[in-house]
Formats: structure tokens, sequence, C-alpha cells
């Protein structure tokens, strides 16, 4: 029998409960024991992106993260943008309206990234946008509409937070 | 949570046959709610990998699992030494060896990577443990690694590629202007970003796989024969796919292996291939080679094609990557002369990769005419406008439609081509060199026949369901649109189900000829089941239309009336509700009246009933023109695509939003190829080099300009029953050659082998 750990891991703003082994990512965790399928597997070696998360706030890999890394850390998902009464997120209703992908499997890792793209600030211009969301492989090759939802998601962005001040 | 302002969705014309309808699924996309096939709940399910051949070619001697046996976790391992009780299972075309053994896990190893050996584990992590330990003793034989190999040898001629017509050698030794030039082009993979991978669970004698597909129907076929069961005990599901690109649409080894562990354990089996593993488990585009000479009169007049083309295959299987495809098609030409050859190297099988064929022929000829049009001192365009092709020289036949004219004026126009200065090195920004080329594709309609069901529910929902597959290309919506059209309501009253193949048969998500087919069978469908209300309507006794004397009945904007509006006017559920209906069903197919079950089980599972471009009385193939902007560093030969102005004839399109998306993925996937796709090969042991995401370079956002599409197709009936000619495949032919060439008249030098690397320029 293989040593297993406890781990308490705040996801989407709920606490999940696991015992797995010590060498389990954070993005197996997600995909094979918490039911949480909508951060994808691409690689497993962190080079495409797919697997995009957020760790307090900050994008991570979790493909090269183990679970146990963590714990008592504010963890964001695909699943937990959504609005609590379904209202999709700015980033993921510019993506669906500028058809931002085609077969789906990069896209939560791309949204993901785009959020914080956008929360960096560095989605200023065409190319700032290019570069920033270049971790993210797509090979359906939406990239020319991934560039026009984040500029716009950030354009809408920017006109909330004026019109707030 | 920030809250958007309300969003233009567009209006109601976009949800009929030709609107922008945004993508269907999408939400389900962006949420990560839609499910791709590993992530199935499955109770108990247990995990295998692979271990995988480290030599080229020779035999297993022994196999030591006994640690990986006594490891924790292990339930299960799979060595040579097991007789799997697998027959080999029919090709593309249906065609069945008899009582020849099928070793996915074999003692005879053809390539290097090859599966040897299967663990199963509790968790994958064990499995992974576990497969470390084991070590395999082989006797060595020799390879041949690749086709640069010198022992590859010349490979065999492919007797159904060689082409002939005119006097090819006559002609082009007595033309006045000759040039001859030799193109190359890697190894390729698909790099689909969703892996290969399977969960088998069998029930009984009765198994369902959950795996990526591009042909539901014909993969289900595999695994019915292979284990010996009837195609009905298998249940193929596959309704979300991330990216094929050509290689979801075969059953392939580690599906065998994954559903006999399955069996024999008698649990549900889930085996994911690494990363590393989707280079070598199955194969990309071949690399080619090919030689063409031109000859032409001095003022440009095309005269004679001698084409030679090669191209890899494997040591067990003739795959032909037609390096001749496309080159007796774009061109007037009287003389012509083309044979293609297979050589066997030690590799796995290579496959389909978007534009077979078409896509390394293209790079030959347009490389080669502007190497022509240099060596006149001719404009690139009026070289290719000078030698327009009136109809297919090859079989003779007029074309269905052929808006390649349009496509080069139309493209050139919004490209600003009159502005290019002809010389090589002329046009410049600082230190950088800038360069315009331009570089034709195509791509033949290959017609297939389809079935779909539809289902009009008393709530008044419209079900349309088909075994299709969409794996980005947009089947769910421009299948929801055909239905919204025909029965005059919004999309969002309809519900698509697809990617199953419990469901009506379909033609594979390949070839570009899903979307001719299965619209053709949907429309067929929704205008029977139409055909049934209007009937009910007029004739039921509690029907309130009976009576109002009308001999049809329209459909339009959620009401069902009498033509010119006189009368009453009723929803569907109100229909539905007056005739006692709780649902009306038709299943229509394509098939010619009068087909037997034996030709409905062929249509859908394999290739046999596949319609080629030339059997009717026209030629019809897809169209389109390329122009491609690059700027070089001049002091460190590296080069940017800058700009893209693609124009195509795809004839009617679906839905517009989703075809620019797949033709820019297509020029995308191009400008790869162009500059950074190259699986190297270790020519010692036959190895892929760089089997991962970070060393075979796939384009990046940051490589990728704003690319402009353009549509000069016009409606062709007989390439489809809607209109439409294939899409998804002609997007990249063609790109490579118009980098290449907008490289050359950058920097002045001619880069034949790709992709082109900075080396290759200082």
């Amino acid at each position: 029998m293989t040593r297993t750990i406890h781990l308490s891991l705040d996801i989407n703003g709920r606490r999940h409960e696991l015992d797995v082994e010590p060498r389990v990512t954070l993005l197996d965790a997600l995909r094979e024991h918490l039911a949480l399928t909508g951060t994808k597997k691409g690689c497993d070696q962190g080079q495409c992106g797919a697997c995009t998360c957020h760790v307090d706030g900050k994008r991570v890999l979790s493909c090269l993260t183990l679970a146990a890394q963590v714990e008592g850390r504010e963890i964001t998902t695909i699943e937990g943008i959504t609005g609590e009464n379904g209202d999709l997120h700015p980033v993921q209703a510019a993506f669906i309206e500028h058809d931002a992908f085609q077969c789906g499997y990069c896209t939560p890792g791309q949204i993901m990234s785009a959020v914080a793209c956008i929360r960096e600030g560095h989605a200023g211009s065409d190319e700032e946008i290019r570069e920033y969301m270049s971790g993210n492989l797509c090979r359906c090759g939406a990239y020319n509409s991934i560039v026009a939802a984040v500029r716009e998601a950030a354009q809408a962005t920017v006109k909330e937070k004026m019109e707030v001040a | 949570m920030t809250i958007m302002p309300p969003r233009k969705h567009g209006d109601a014309s976009d949800g009929v046959v030709g609107g922008r309808q945004t993508r269907f699924e999408g939400s389900l996309k962006v949420t990560g709610a839609a499910t791709y096939a590993l992530e199935y709940p499955v109770e108990n399910v247990a995990h295998a990998v692979l271990v995988q051949s480290t030599i080229p070619a020779g035999r297993v001697l022994n196999v030591n699992a006994e640690t990986a046996r006594a490891a924790p976790g292990v339930l299960l391992v799979l060595t040579p030494e097991d007789d799997l009780g697998f027959t080999v299972a029919s090709d593309w075309g249906g065609n069945r060896p008899e009582n020849q053994p099928y070793y996915p896990l074999p003692r005879h190893v053809q390539f290097n990577g090859q599966p040897i050996v299967a663990i199963v584990a509790e968790n994958r992590e064990q499995a992974f443990e576990a497969a470390k330990l084991v070590s395999i003793t082989y006797e060595e034989a020799p390879h041949v690694a690749s086709l640069d190999d010198p022992n590859a040898g010349e490979g065999k001629l492919m007797g159904n590629l060689v082409f002939n017509w005119g006097d090819a050698e006559a002609a082009l030794a007595a033309a006045p202007v000759q040039i001859e030039g030799t193109y190359s082009t890697p190894r390729e993979y698909h790099v689909a970003m969703e892996p290969h991978g399977l969960t088998v669970k069998w029930d009984g004698d009765q198994i369902t796989v959950w795996e990526p597909s591009q042909w539901s129907h014909g993969m289900a076929r595999t695994y019915s024969e292979w284990f010996d069961i009837p195609y009905e005990n298998v249940r193929l599901i596959s309704p979300f796919i991330g990216g094929g690109f050509g290689s979801k649409g075969a059953a392939l080894a580690h599906g065998a292996v994954a559903a006999f562990a399955a069996r024999k354990l008698g649990r549900p089996v889930k085996l994911a291939l690494t990363r590393p593993q989707n280079f070598t488990n199955y194969g990309g585009r071949a690399a080619t080679r090919q030689t063409i000479r031109l000859g032409a009169t001095e003022d440009g007049i095309l005269q004679a094609i001698v084409h030679r083309g090669a191209s890899e295959t494997s040591t067990y299987a003739d795959w032909p990557e037609q390096t001749g495809a496309a080159t007796p098609i774009l061109y007037k030409v009287e003389n012509f002369s083309s044979e293609h050859r297979v050589v066997p190297v030690n590799t796995v099988t290579p496959g389909a990769l978007r534009g077979p064929g078409k896509n390394p022929s293209s790079f030959g000829i347009e490389s080669a005419m502007e190497e022509l049009a240099y060596k006149l001192g001719m404009d690139p365009l009026e070289l290719r406008l000078k030698n327009y092709a009136d109809h297919d020289y090859q079989s003779g036949k007029p074309w269905s439609t052929r808006r390649l004219r349009e496509a080069l004026t139309e493209g050139a126009e919004a490209f600003g081509w009159s502005r290019r200065s002809h010389a090589p090195r002329s046009m410049r920004d600082g230190r950088t060199l800038i360069g315009w080329g331009i570089g034709c594709g195509t791509f033949p309609v290959l017609q297939a026949p389809s079935e779909a069901l539809i289902r009009v529910l008393a709530n008044g929902r419209v079900e349309v369901v088909s075994g299709a597959i969409d794996m980005g290309q947009g089947t769910y919506t421009v299948l929801a649109q055909t239905a919204a059209e025909v029965f005059g309501i919004p999309v969002d009253q309809v519900e698509v189900h697809l990617g199953d193949s419990r469901l009506p048969g379909s033609a594979i998500a390949g070839g570009s000829m899903l979307a001719g087919s299965i619209l053709g069978a949907v429309h067929k469908a929704a205008t029977a089941a139409r055909d049934e209300l209007i009937g009910l309507a007029l004739n039921d006794e509690n029907s309130p239309l009976r009576d109002t004397g009308a001999n049809t009945l329209t459909f339009s904007e959620g009401r069902i009336a009498v033509p010119r509006g006189e009368g009453p006017s009723l929803s569907l559920p109100e229909l539905m509700a007056a005739l006692g209906r709780d649902e009306i069903e038709t299943r229509r197919n394509t098939l010619p009246d009068g087909a037997s079950a034996q030709e409905h089980h062929q249509a859908w599972t394999t290739m046999a009933k596949v319609q080629g471009p030339t059997m009717g009385e026209y030629s019809m193939h897809s169209w389109c023109a390329h122009f491609a902007e690059v700027r070089v560093d001049e002091d460190f030969g590296t080069v940017r695509v800058s700009r893209i102005v693609s124009a195509f004839d795809c004839g009617r399109l679906y839905n517009p939003r989703m075809v620019e998306s797949q033709w820019r993925g297509g020029i995308i996937m191009g400008i790869g190829q162009a500059l950074l796709e190259e699986g190297l090969v270790d020519m010692r042991n036959g190895r892929t080099v760089n089997n991962n995401m970070g060393d075979y370079l796939v384009p990046t956002n940051a490589d990728v300009p704003d690319i402009q599409v353009i549509s000069v197709g016009v409606p062709d009936y007989g390439a489809s029953a809607l209109g439409g000619k294939g899409v998804g495949e002609v997007g990249i032919v063609g790109v490579a050659p118009a980098i290449a060439n907008a490289v050359f008249h950058a920097t002045g030098k001619r880069v034949r082998d790709l992709p082109i690397t900075l080396e290759k320029l200082i």
C-alpha cells in the first residue's frame, strides 16, 4: 500500500478534503480526485498552458504544482470564475462572441490566463496581449480571436473601473 | 465579479444556414463543462500505462517484469508473452484479411517507441512507477532511421500514383525556359491539445469506449472486429474532442491494449498517452521529397511539368503522402508526368495530417512556379493568372466551380500586391528585409453518405441526432442552424446530440467531407419531419389549420401558418398539442433508395462509399490563394510573418464565423510548418528526439499576425446538397510556399527544405 497524505484544499471558495499520494499534482488532484475536469491536461510537463489555474490570484501551471504545495492557498479553476447566478465572466463571454476557440480543449487555460493577464495589467495593446498569452498554446489556431476577446474584456474592465471611480 | 454590459449576440438571421451564429456549444467550452473522453466519471477505474521499445528494429528476447508485478498497486502486466487473441481489423476501405493475428504489444519491433509492455495499477502514479521497473532485452536488427538515411534507398513506386499525359519530357526539352528544384518537408505532427487516451468498460460482452474520435462508427467497427463481437455490442462515445487534425480517425494499439486489460481485469481501465507518446504511438505527416522540373515559353506559358516525389512510410504498411496531389490541377498544362514512391523506414506508419498530400505537393509546385517567375522576370501573380487552368487537365472534366482567379485577384487587391517591387531584397524597413509571396492551395470535394434523425417534441423543441463529430469545426452549430431554418424557429429551440456510435451513422470528420455530407442528411430528415407535420396539420380532425383550404403551410418566426398569413397561426408546441402528439420522429439518409442493411453498415463504418472529386461529370475542389508578408532580420536571419491575406473559394459558407476560424487555424498551422515544425530523428536509433511541445515547436500567439480571410466562393450544388465545398483542410494548403516565396523575395535566398530556420538564411 502506498502512503497517502491528507490535504484540505480551498478551491473556488469551497473546502475540499482528500487523501492522495504526496506525488499527486494539483492537476491530477482536480481531475482525478475532485471531478473538477474543466482544467485540462495537454502535456503534463509545463509546456502548453492548458492546465492554467490561479493560486492566490496568480496563474500557475497545475501540472507542475504538487497538490500538497497549495494547502492553505486560494485556488481558482475555470469552474470558479462564473458568477453565482450563472452569468459568464466577461472574458468567457468575449471568448464566445469572438469565436476564440474551436475544439475548446485549451480554452479553460486560455481564459484563466486571460483573466490574470488583464489583472496583471498586461493587456494594454495587441502586442502585449500576444506576448503575455503566449504560454497558452492553441493548435486550432484561434489566436487572432483570443487577442480580440482579451482586448475587449480588458477594455470593458477598464471602463467599469472608471465608472466606479 | 465584473458584470458586463449587455452584448450583441447577433440577430435572428444568424440562426439560419449561412448565418454567423456563435458557437452552439460555446458556453460549455468556456465554463469547463464540456466533457472530453478521459473526464467521464467511471467507478472503480484502473489506470494503464505503456512501456515502449528503445530500439528501432529487432526482436524482444525477454521482458523482466517481476519487480513491476510486485510493485504497490499493480494489477496486471501485459507483455509480448501474453496472447491477446486479436485478429487484424478492416482497413479504411473495409477490406479485412482473413485470420491474420494482430499484436498491439508485439515481439517484433518495427520502430523506436513501439508499445511493448502495458502496466495496469490502482492509480496512474503507481502504474508509472512500476513501468520504470520493467527491463526488456532485445536482439537488435539493422534499421533505417528516416528518409535521409543513406540506407533508405529509392523505395517502391506506387502504381496508382503515376500520371502522364502529353509528352512531358519532350515538351520540357523543347521549352526555352526551364527550372528544376528539389523540395522537401520534414516529419510533422498533429499536436492536438487533447492527447490521445481512452476509458473502457465492459458489461458482459458489451463494451463502452470513451475515446476522442473523428469517426465514432468507424472506430466502433474496429473494436468489434478486434474482439470478434457484434458491432452493436460496441458503444464509442465522443461528443467533444480536443482537436484531431487527422490523428483521431482510427482505433490504435493503445486502445486495443486498454480494452483487453479491462476485460481481463473485469473492471474499467483508463489509458492516457503521455505527450511524448503522442509523437510515437501514431503517425504524423510523413517526411517528403520531390523534384519538379518546369518548362515554359519566354512569355511564361507552361509547356511541361515533370514531378518525381517520395515520402517515407513504415516497414509494415504503405502510407503515401502524395507529393503529386496538387501538381496536376493548379495550372493549365498539356504535358505532364508525375510519379510518387514510398520509402519504408523504421517509424510508426505515418497518417493524415491537415491537407494530406495537397499540402507538401503545393509546397513543391508553388515554390517552383515562383522560381519560374523570377527566372522569367515576371510578376508571380501574372504568371499564375497566365497559366490559369480552364478545366481539369488531369481528368479532362470541367470544374464544377473554380474561383481561383477571383481568389488571386481579390486577394492581391486586399493585400496591396500592386505596390510590390519585384527584385529580391528591394523592400526594407531599416535593417529589416521585407518580402511578399503567393501560394495557392486546393483540396478535393469528397462526398460520403450520412444519416440523421430529427425529433420534434411536444414542447416544441427540435432534436437533431447524429453520430457525427464536432472537433471544433462547428458541427453542433451548423446542424442547429439547419434545423432552425427548416422549422422557422430560433436556434436555442434546437438540441443537437452528436458523437456516439449508437446514433445514426455519419461520414468521418476528416477530408473536409463531414459538413457537406451531414447537412444534407439533417436537411433531408428535417424537411421530412416538417412535411409530416404539414400533412397532419392539414388533415388531422383536431387541427385548427385543417379547414383553411391551404395545401401547404409556412414555418417562420416560430409560427406555423397558411401562406400569405391569413387564418390561424400556431407555435410548434401548440400544433403538437392540437395534434395530440408527444413527438414526431424522422430518420433519413443520403444513400440511394433501397440500400440494404449491409450497405448501410458499410456506409458509416468504412470509406467504401466515399466519392472522389472526379467521379461525376465535374471536377470538384476547394481553392485558395495566400498572400504573405515576412520581415527578416538581416543580421540574425530571424523570420517573422507580419501579414497574411488569404482568399478562399469553398463554395457556400454554412456559418462564416466558424469557417473563418477554421481558415485562420489552417493558415496558422501553415505558419508553423513554414518556420517551426520539424520532427527530428536520432539517426543512431530512430528515436523521435523532440517528442514534446517544448521542443517540437508549434506557433504561439506571439508568432501570429492578424490574418485577413476573404470568401470569393459561390454556391456549388454539385459539390453538396446545400452548396458548400470543403473548408477545414484547404486552409493550410499553400501557406508554406507563400511564406517561402516571401522569404526569397526578402532575402534572395530560396529555401527548398522546410522549415525555414535562421541557419538556412545566414
